[in-house]
């Protein structure tokens, strides 16, 4: 147990720094700080093998399969990590003048355009940080759009009920009413709903597709046209966009605006819950909404080409305070460039992979169905998923007791992450795979067998689980009641 | 030719095996009227050393704010970071991790992010911090939205917040998309003729939901006053205050002056100014305001063997539990970039932050010095107590000095205001933080003095 406050380190312990260039300040007393912070006092060998201890007390997907689904766990180009740590990236000023960023710049101008392209949109901003911040950007853009037009009435958002939580959240704080409705018995998008709700006051639909089950919406130009005969907006969550590049595209489907999550699709590390990168596109009557400043290009007479902050006549403004996680950009910038074109290969990789982890895992040999107590569910029907599936363990915990929740934290003892737990909630203790183009078929084969092996293990093991993890199940409730939300440092 | 890609050239094993032969096969639910047509019309794959030569042209061609003397901050700053910080944050069990919904298996992550907590909790004063927000703009607005649903039913002025008129327009910006929504009303509060808040005029601000203050604030002017504001305005109305964390190793902690909730920009600790992200916003509070706060927080908590275990907790807030009736939206956040931040102010320590405040403070204050030693050079606000930033007048337009001292001098000379406020056309915010040296300081008078005598 290493405890970072435990160092006792003599007073100015820490690294050495040049001593200040002045003495010549005073600031008031009462203005002066009294006690300094109790931060730990340690040296950088004391404090280098206390984060590499962390380190080992934590999974990432280099230790090993992460099928998180919803999560596009993919693999992390290190070359990606090499290209943020060149000069000119860390070390350069959001509010310099253009003419000190436009190597950054031609990579925004680059993904911009590659972005819209790959989303069949018109105009991309790469502001938002977050799938969250994407989605909130894009419908403050389309609130804007209707109190522009004279329909600031329509007050009203859908989503299906297997929607991501962020969609409601996110249209929620832009002061929209949220309807949810529910999806068909199949999980997906129930029309005849739809129908019954749109109207006067729909602003917009959220969803996104393939559905959070891992399912392509076969009606979903249907749909788009439902919404926009009410006069409504269509907007896509990118969060599931791994699965379609190159096969399909939003704007194809009908949408009006979409965001992407780089640190999803295009390999931007998740770093433990952010940063991510959530840029959004729109088709062009709601291009002149999005937020300051966009990138643009301009050639001179000698073919030089010149790029410029461009601000949208009509913008929202600012949704974060500078130009986005502009790192994330360029790491995404050189993931897409590792394929290109093949981005396309990518999807179809992410989506074999997808299909044959449900094949092997609903299709085990006869000996090993043997030894099953009771196998899951498939989530939803479907001869074919996209880049995850849902799997239900409603006969499992019928039969032995034991729960989805207990299935995921034994696969932690098997050195796996677990698979996005109880979500969709539409899908009973559901467990929701998604296990990349990263995974190779052996590391498939292995963990299929490895999951199955745990359908018919020892009920009280299972339920005990994990076992062999830094720390025995965690007690949630406890920590919710207790709340100790920091070190108290006794002296 | 793609090379992260497993299973290439393996296709047809796997798709036999599902009784499949082709990958279009796989795609065969997508419907025909929505399908591409075409390949996307994108260039061909490239390989990771053309792509490290690419990226090493164009991000050099930008000009780095190491380069050269750089006195542009006006919210980001030039620091150093300690070589150890990205060789132990891209360590790959912290860098691909993701949000630790495991914590059986996400100790690491969770115990250095309560460590972090912990140092904000210290740093500020205010006993709770969150794992992070994505900057200081999103954390002042989602620390307004906070206060008015705690202070809302008692409020006299309902869903209303005063903010004070310095806030930089961006930040502002990002403030009022965040609020609207809630149809919250925001006054401005008045600063005087020196920078300083308007402590007679703040007395309106009695019963909002909340005052947002900024210290240093937009001129990097300190101000005392700001330390009877919750006085005035009293227990029912949230003091907000957004901080440059730095000044905090001399300046006093918020939360000792009657600060509810705390924001920042924790950039400075642990990674540089990288165009403005990804950063981290700093967001800490008074327990009061725990359940309606935004964003991950880690709590101690015990195994099923009674271990010590850390988890992720009060989730119900959140929109993956609550939906739309979650306190945010926020789910991806900051965290790698806070660790970063964390390993940094570890390794600095009490008084290496305190050192690090003093150069600060003394950099600025031998910038300020020098330069308003020129004739034609005055102080905005002459009386003013600086941290690490100040403004100048000149007596033509500033964008004519900056480009001058750009082109001329390869000095990055500080933000022209009128960028913020138009009116304010002949001033300078000029910043100089731990990384100003003496020289810097000399190449800037100089060049400055070069072009007085120019236009003279």
């Amino acid at each position: 147990m290493s405890d970072l406050f435990g160092f006792k380190g003599a007073e100015g312990a820490g690294y050495a720094q040049p001593d200040p260039i002045s003495d010549d300040f005073e600031f008031p007393t009462a203005l002066q700080r009294e006690n300094l912070p109790r931060w730990p006092r340690a040296s950088e060998p004391e404090i280098v093998r206390h984060y590499t201890w962390l380190s080992t007390r934590s999974h990432g997907i280099d230790s090993g399969f992460y099928p998180l689904g919803s999560c596009t766990m993919k693999h992390n180009p290190r070359v990606n990590e090499k290209i943020v740590q060149i000069p000119g990236m860390n070390d350069i000023h959001a509010l310099a003048p253009a003419s000190h960023l436009q190597g950054l710049m031609a990579i925004f101008h680059e993904m911009q355009e590659m972005l819209e392209h790959c989303a069949g949109m018109d105009t991309v901003t790469l502001q938002p940080v977050a799938g969250a911040q994407g989605e909130f950007t894009a419908m403050r853009c389309i609130q804007e759009y209707h109190r522009d037009i004279g329909e600031e009435h329509r007050n009203k958002v859908i989503v299906p009920d297997s929607a991501h939580g962020t969609n409601p959240a996110s249209a929620s704080m832009c002061g929209y009413e949220i309807i949810e409705i529910p999806s068909l018995e199949n999980g997906q998008l129930d029309l005849d709903a739809l129908r019954a709700v749109v109207g006067e006051d729909t602003a917009a639909m959220m969803i996104t597709n393939p559905s959070t089950l891992g399912i392509f919406e076969p009606e979903i130009a249907e749909a788009a046209r439902i919404v926009h005969d009410a006069g409504g907006q269509m907007y896509y969550d990118g969060a599931n966009f791994n699965a379609i590049l190159g096969k399909t595209n939003p704007g194809l489907m009908g949408f009006d605006a979409v965001h992407y999550n780089l640190h999803k699709t295009f390999s931007q590390p998740h770093g433990g819950g952010g940063p991510g990168a959530g840029p959004i596109g729109v088709k062009a009557h709601l291009a002149d909404y999005l937020p300051a400043p966009l990138v643009v290009a301009s050639e001179d007479e000698e073919g030089e080409v010149w790029f410029d902050w461009y601000d949208p006549p009509k913008s929202i403004g600012k949704v974060q305070q500078w130009h986005g996680n502009a790192g994330a950009t360029v790491r995404a910038w050189a993931y897409y460039r590792r394929y290109g074109r093949e981005l396309e290969t990518m999807s179809e990789h992410a989506v074999l992979n997808a299909n044959y982890l449900r094949h092997r895992i609903m299709n085990p040999s006869e000996e090993i169905r043997s030894a099953i107590h009771a196998m899951p569910a498939d989530g939803a029907p479907a001869d074919v998923v996209k880049h995850e599936f849902t799997l239900s363990m409603t006969p499992v915990k019928d039969s032995t007791g034991v729960t989805g929740k207990d299935i995921a934290k034994r696969l932690l003892d098997y050195g796996y992450m677990a698979p996005t737990l109880y979500f969709p909630m539409i899908v009973p203790e559901c467990l929701m795979f998604e296990p990349t183009e990263t995974e190779s078929k052996e590391a498939i084969d292995q963990f299929a067998n490895d999951f199955l092996a745990i359908l018919g293990e020892d009920p009280e093991l299972v339920k005990t689980a994990p076992h062999d993890t830094p720390v025995k199940r965690v007690d949630e409730v406890w920590a919710a009641r207790n709340l100790i939300l920091r070190h108290p440092i006794d002296e | 030719m793609v090379d992260q890609l497993p299973n290439l050239g393996r296709e047809q094993e796997m798709l036999a095996a599902m009784g499949m032969s082709s990958m279009d096969d796989l795609f065969s639910d997508i419907p025909e009227d929505v399908r591409r047509t075409e390949p996307l019309n994108l260039p061909g794959p490239q390989t990771e050393e053309e792509i490290l030569r690419e990226a090493r042209m164009l991000l050099g061609s930008n000009v780095s704010v190491d380069s050269r003397p750089s006195f542009l901050g006006a919210g980001l700053y030039s620091n150093f970071v300690p070589s150890m910080v990205p060789m132990l944050a891209t360590r790959g069990e912290f860098l691909t991790s993701y949000t630790p919904y495991q914590p059986e298996v996400s100790q690491g992550m969770l115990q250095a992010m309560w460590e972090f907590q912990t140092m904000i909790s210290e740093l500020v004063g205010l006993p709770v911090s969150n794992v992070s927000m994505y900057d200081a703009s999103t954390a002042a607005a989602e620390a307004l939205t906070c206060a008015v649903r705690i202070h809302d039913r008692k409020a006299t002025q309902k869903s209303t917040v005063y903010v004070s008129e310095l806030i930089p327009p961006h930040r502002m910006s990002v403030i009022e998309n965040y609020t609207q929504g809630a149809e919250i009303v925001i006054h401005k509060l008045a600063h005087r003729e020196d920078g300083l808040l308007d402590l007679e005029a703040a007395v309106c601000a009695e019963g909002a939901c909340a005052v947002y203050v900024e210290q240093p604030n937009a001129f990097g002017l300190l101000d005392e006053g700001l330390m009877q504001l919750k006085s005035l305005i009293g227990e029912n109305t949230a003091l907000i205050v957004g901080v440059q964390p730095v000044s905090l190793g001399l300046i006093a902690a918020p939360g000792d002056y009657g600060a509810d909730i705390v924001v920042g920009e924790g950039q400075p600790f642990g990674i540089g100014p990288t165009a403005g992200g990804p950063i981290y916003g700093l967001f800490a509070c008074r327990d009061a305001y725990i359940r309606q706060m935004p964003g991950r927080i880690v709590g101690l908590s015990k195994d099923s063997g009674g271990g010590r275990a850390f988890t992720l907790t009060l989730s119900t807030r959140e929109q993956h539990i609550r939906r739309h009736r979650a306190t945010s939206n926020i789910c991806s956040n900051e965290t790698l970039i806070a660790l970063m931040g964390a390993m940094h102010m570890a390794l600095l320590g009490p008084e290496g932050l305190e050192k690090l405040a003093r150069r600060n403070a003394g950099a600025c204050s031998a910038t300020k010095n020098a330069v308003l030693a020129l004739e034609g050079v005055e102080a905005v606000h002459p009386d003013g107590v600086h941290f690490n930033e100040f403004a100048v007048r000149l007596k033509k337009p500033a964008a004519d000095l900056l480009n001058f001292l750009d082109h001329e001098c390869d000095i990055t000379g500080g933000l022209d205001l009128s960028q913020w406020w138009p009116e304010r056309e002949n001033e300078i915010l000029i910043c100089a933080t731990d990384q100003i040296d003496l020289e810097d300081i000399e190449e800037l008078v100089e060049g400055i003095q070069d072009w007085l005598e120019g236009y003279e």
